[in-house]
């Protein structure tokens, strides 16, 4: 690396490494996103956290983000990355930060766990930026939802115009929950009111 | 409510509206884009208001921003009429999805 590095670039790359670092980003997406060392970010990382990352690949599939839930929260979070896109002109990785900051706000507003991590956020935006995996227009509710590339957009339904089968029936805390409708049993109508 | 009350009414929500929207911006320029849903020349024109301009801008007989659920779907599911609290958490969410994806008014 050059030794001229401008030290205000530094300055603001590790104030990004600092914030990524607070949503629980993975090494792999600091050392792709900053020029740092990988041995300075894994002394930032331990100062920052308290702790040492943690080891291993990072979640590669895309596969993830078409199940039901996941899928909710994934189309949630772009949604705002392509708003902010288009708003305004920032540099990419700020997007994801300040796309994923407001993604945490709404999930905290409701009180659901907020399922996406900063990681998957990120490899999200990169999936999409390589054409692995794409928007398409809901043909219900016109909304924006991420599919895999090619998806039939005239037959397209979201999930939540049309959940699954077994969708919502989970009673993880913070997860989302979907009622079966009128014929539902007293007791689920009760775990659902204390829940 | 007499005509004076709502006027008064009227300036007061303008301007609470204006000073609201200049800290969002000053705060987080990008982020508030997203929240207020207005574009950057609108939030370069309100950040840089002087606090006499802010005044006399708020004092309109017409409120300043605009509604923007303006389509029955996201209402619907924003109000979810006869609903169970489960749905009505989904409704939220898919309101905030349709809500995102709204740029248009801001690019």
């Amino acid at each position: 690396m050059a030794r001229n590095k401008s030290i205000l670039t530094e300055a603001r790359q590790i104030d990004r490494a600092v914030t990524l670092i607070h949503l629980g980003a993975r090494l792999q997406v600091l050392e792709s996103e900053t020029d740092i060392s990988y041995e300075r970010l894994l002394r930032l990382y331990k100062e920052v956290a308290g702790k040492s990352p943690s080891k291993g690949q990072l979640p590669f599939s895309t596969d993830w983000f078409m199940t039901w839930q996941p899928n909710i929260h994934a189309s949630l979070f772009l949604n705002i990355h392509e708003y902010l896109n288009k708003a305004a002109a920032l540099d990419e990785i700020d997007v994801v930060i300040k796309a994923y900051q407001l993604y945490l706000e709404q999930t905290a507003a409701q009180g659901l766990e907020p399922m996406l991590s900063v990681t998957r956020a990120w490899r999200l935006v990169k999936f999409v930026d390589n054409g692995m995996l794409t928007m398409t227009k809901c043909s219900c509710c016109h909304g924006l939802f991420v599919t895999h590339p090619h998806e039939i957009a005239k037959h397209y339904v979201c999930g939540l115009c049309n959940p699954p089968a077994r969708a919502g029936k989970g009673k993880a805390a913070g997860a989302l929950q979907l009622d079966a409708g009128p014929g539902r049993s007293p007791a689920r109508a009760e775990a659902i009111a204390a829940h | 409510m007499t005509t004076e009350q709502m006027l008064a009414e009227i300036r007061e929500a303008n301007l609470s509206y204006l000073m609201l929207a200049q800290s969002l911006i000053r705060t987080d320029r990008e982020q508030a884009l997203y929240r207020l849903g207005i574009s950057e020349e609108t939030a370069t024109m309100i950040g840089n208001l002087t606090p006499a301009q802010t005044m006399k801008v708020s004092q309109s007989s017409t409120l300043l921003c605009r509604f923007r659920m303006d389509d029955e779907l996201v209402w619907s599911l924003l109000t979810s009429h006869g609903k169970s609290a489960a749905n009505e958490s989904i409704g939220r969410l898919h309101a905030a999805i349709l809500l995102a994806g709204r740029h248009q008014e801001a690019a």
